[in-house]
C-alpha cells in the first residue's frame, strides 16, 4: 500500500485512510446518515468537516447530530452523545425516521459480507459446522432493511467477504432478488468500502462490482482475498487519495489515537 | 385475583419509595421482566444483584440490546427466555453468558432487531395486541422466527393498500425494571442522555419498578414537567440506589468503570470464571452498598463520577 501512496510528514497514508475517506467522499451535504460506531462514525465526522457541514448524523440509540470529542468505546458511551442536538430512543430514529423512510444512507460495519450485500453481525460458524453467537440484529437489520441506500465499510478478507454469509442478519439483495420483489422498501446495498477496494452492484444481477481500487494495489491481490467471486471491469479506477486536509483531519482532529484507524497487520 | 387498575390504584395512595429487597421480594418466580439497560449504559446492577442472591428463577427477559445486565442473569443460571433485539459490552468484549447459552441453547431465544422490541412493547403501551413492521423480511431471524415463534411473528399485508407486512405480536412484560437518574417519591423520572426503548418497556409492563440515583422533591419535578419521561401514575415501586448502574454508565451521574468491565469480562470467558465472579461480588456481599465497598468504595465514586460540562 505505501509504495505508490504520497508520503506526508507523517509517514505514508494508510490502508484505512484511503477507505475512510473513499466512504466519507459517499457521504453527501443535507443528508440524514444513521450511522454505526467505528469507522462509520469516523468517516461521517471527516465528512462534516469537509464537504459536507450539513449532514445530519443519526445514532439508533436516540441522538442527533452529536459532536464527538473523545473517541467513544461503543454506542452505550456518552462520550459520543456529546453536543447532539436531539436525545430521544430508539422509536424515534429506528421507527420515526428510518422505518419512516427519510433516512438517506444507513452506514455500517460488519462481521461477513456476501456478493449481494448480505450482511452478518449474528454469529460465526466453526469448520465443524458449530455456531458462536456474536452480538445479534440490535439496530442493524433495520438500518439495512429501511435506508434509501446501505453503505457498508469493513476490512477486506477472505472469511470477511464470502461466497454466503453465515447468517443472514440484515439482507441486502439475497438471491439476486431486488428490495421491491421482497416487499422492503429501503433502496439495500450501494457500496462496500474496505481497506483495499469500493464495491458497487450491479443494478440487475445485484452482484458485487469493483468500482475503484485502492493505490498501489493490483486486482489478482484484491481477487485473492475476497472469498467471492468479485466482477471488475476492464481498465477500474484506482480510489482517489485523500488530500492533506482529510489527513490531517483524520490524523489530529478525529482519531488522533488510531483507535480505528491502525491497519490491520 | 385484582385486576391491574386494583393494583395501580392502591400504589397510587400507597408510598411507592421501597428497599431494593423489598422490591426485588415483589418478583415472582417465571416472571416476564423488561429490563432498562443498553450495553454498557444505564444496567440495573443493584436491583439484579438481588435477583441472583434471591435466585429468582425461570425468568423471560426482554430487551432490545442485553448489557452486562442480561448478562449476569443468565451467567446465573436463572433465565429461561430472551426476547431480544442484540446485546454487546461495547470495547469489552461480548455477552459472553448470554451467547454461551444460545450455542447451547440452554436458554430459548427470540432473536430480533431493536426496532421490532421497540414496536412490540409500542404496541403492549398502547393496549393494541399486535403491530405491524416492515424490518426482519428476508431475513434469516425471520426464517428462524417462522419454525419456532409461530406466536411472536406472523406474515400479513395491509387490508387498505395489500403492502406486505410482518405482524409482531405484542410485548407486554409483567414488570419493567429501568434505572434512571432522578426520581421523586411518585415515580416521576427523568433520565439524562437517550432513552432507546425505556419509555415504551415501562408503559407496556404491568407494573414498573425504578432504581434512581437521585430521589428528589414532587417540587422539583413541578419545575420542569417537560423533562419527565415516565409520570409517576405509570410508575409501581421507587427504589433509591447510588451508583446502582456500576459498573455500567449513567449519563450526567458517573461514567462507566472501564477497569471492573474488564475485570468482568475476563471472568465471563468461561463458566468457572463467571461462578468465581459471581460468589465474590454478588453471594459473598449482603447487599449493594457492601458491593459497592468492595470494588472501591468512594475512591471509585469519585473516580467515575461525571465532568458537569461532558456528563460522563
Amino acid at each position: 500500500m505505501a509504495t505508490e501512496a504520497r508520503a506526508t510528514a507523517d509517514g505514508p497514508v494508510t490502508a484505512s485512510e484511503v477507505m475512510v475517506t473513499a466512504a466519507s467522499r459517499e457521504l453527501k451535504d443535507g443528508e440524514i446518515a444513521v450511522v454505526g460506531i467505528g469507522l462509520p462514525m469516523i468517516a461521517c465526522m471527516l465528512a462534516k468537516s469537509t464537504h459536507a457541514p450539513g449532514l445530519t448524523p443519526l445514532l439508533e440509540i436516540g441522538v442527533a447530530d452529536m459532536h464527538a470529542v473523545d473517541t467513544p468505546a461503543g454506542l452505550a458511551d456518552p462520550r459520543i452523545y456529546y453536543r447532539a442536538t436531539c436525545w430521544s430512543g430508539f422509536l424515534d430514529t429506528l421507527g420515526m425516521s428510518l422505518h419512516r423512510g427519510v433516512v438517506d444512507v444507513g452506514f455500517l460495519g460488519g462481521l461477513e459480507v456476501d456478493r449481494f450485500g448480505n450482511s452478518n453481525t449474528s454469529l460465526i460458524k466453526g469448520p465443524d459446522g458449530q455456531t458462536r453467537w456474536m452480538n445479534g440484529s440490535a439496530g442493524a437489520n433495520d438500518v439495512a432493511s429501511h435506508a434509501k441506500r446501505l453503505m457498508i465499510i469493513l476490512r477486506h478478507g477472505k472469511r470477511k467477504l464470502p461466497a454466503a454469509v453465515s447468517y443472514l442478519t440484515s439482507p441486502g439483495f439475497p438471491n439476486g432478488r431486488s428490495r421491491q420483489e421482497l416487499g422492503m422498501r429501503g433502496g439495500g446495498p450501494y457500496r462496500i468500502i474496505t481497506d483495499m477496494a469500493v464495491l458497487g452492484f450491479d443494478p440487475t444481477t445485484h452482484v458485487a462490482v469493483m468500482l475503484s481500487i485502492h493505490p498501489g494495489l493490483k486486482v489478482q491481490q484484491v481477487l485473492d482475498n475476497t472469498g467471492f467471486e468479485l466482477h471488475v471491469p476492464e481498465g477500474v479506477p484506482t480510489t482517489a487519495l485523500p488530500t492533506n486536509e482529510e489527513l490531517r483531519l483524520l490524523r489530529e482532529e478525529i482519531d488522533p489515537q488510531r483507535m480505528f484507524l491502525r491497519d490491520k497487520d | 385475583m385484582r385486576s391491574d387498575s386494583t393494583v395501580r390504584e392502591e400504589a397510587r395512595v400507597a408510598d411507592k419509595v421501597k428497599t431494593i429487597a423489598e422490591a426485588v421480594e415483589s418478583v415472582p418466580d417465571g416472571a416476564h421482566i423488561a429490563l432498562g439497560g443498553f450495553a454498557i449504559a444505564r444496567n440495573p446492577i443493584a436491583f439484579v444483584h438481588e435477583l441472583i442472591r434471591k435466585q429468582k428463577k425461570n425468568l423471560i427477559i426482554s430487551q432490545a440490546v442485553m448489557g452486562l445486565d442480561t448478562d449476569l442473569l443468565v451467567g446465573a443460571g436463572l433465565v429461561k427466555k430472551l426476547i431480544v433485539g442484540g446485546g454487546s459490552l461495547d470495547r469489552f468484549g461480548s455477552i459472553n453468558c448470554v451467547n454461551r447459552a444460545r450455542d447451547t441453547g440452554s436458554v430459548a431465544a427470540i432473536n430480533s432487531s431493536s426496532l421490532s422490541i421497540t414496536f412490540g412493547y409500542l404496541a403492549g403501551a398502547l393496549g393494541i395486541s399486535f403491530i405491524p413492521i416492515k424490518s426482519m423480511m428476508a431475513s434469516e431471524m425471520l426464517e428462524v422466527l417462522d419454525k419456532e415463534a409461530p406466536d411472536y411473528v406472523r406474515h400479513g399485508e395491509c387490508p387498505f393498500t395489500g403492502e406486505k407486512y410482518l405482524m409482531l405480536r405484542a410485548i407486554t412484560p409483567d414488570i419493567a425494571i429501568l434505572h434512571v437518574p432522578i426520581a421523586d417519591r411518585k415515580g416521576n423520572c427523568w433520565i439524562n442522555g437517550p432513552q432507546w426503548e425505556n419509555a415504551e418497556a415501562a408503559k407496556a409492563a404491568r407494573r414498573t419498578i425504578l432504581i434512581t440515583e437521585e430521589l428528589v422533591p414532587t417540587e422539583y419535578i413541578q419545575r420542569s414537567p417537560e423533562r419527565t419521561i415516565i409520570p409517576g401514575h405509570r410508575v409501581d415501586m421507587v427504589v433509591h440506589q447510588a451508583y446502582g448502574a456500576h459498573p455500567t454508565s449513567v449519563f450526567g451521574s458517573y461514567d462507566f468503570d472501564a477497569q471492573h468491565l474488564q475485570l468482568y469480562v475476563k471472568h465471563s470467558k468461561t463458566p468457572e470464571g463467571m461462578k468465581e465472579y459471581l460468589d465474590k461480588y454478588v453471594f459473598g456481599t449482603k447487599d449493594y452498598w457492601e458491593y459497592l465497598e468492595m470494588v472501591g468504595g468512594a475512591r471509585m465514586m469519585d473516580t467515575i463520577k461525571a465532568e458537569a460540562i461532558w456528563g460522563y
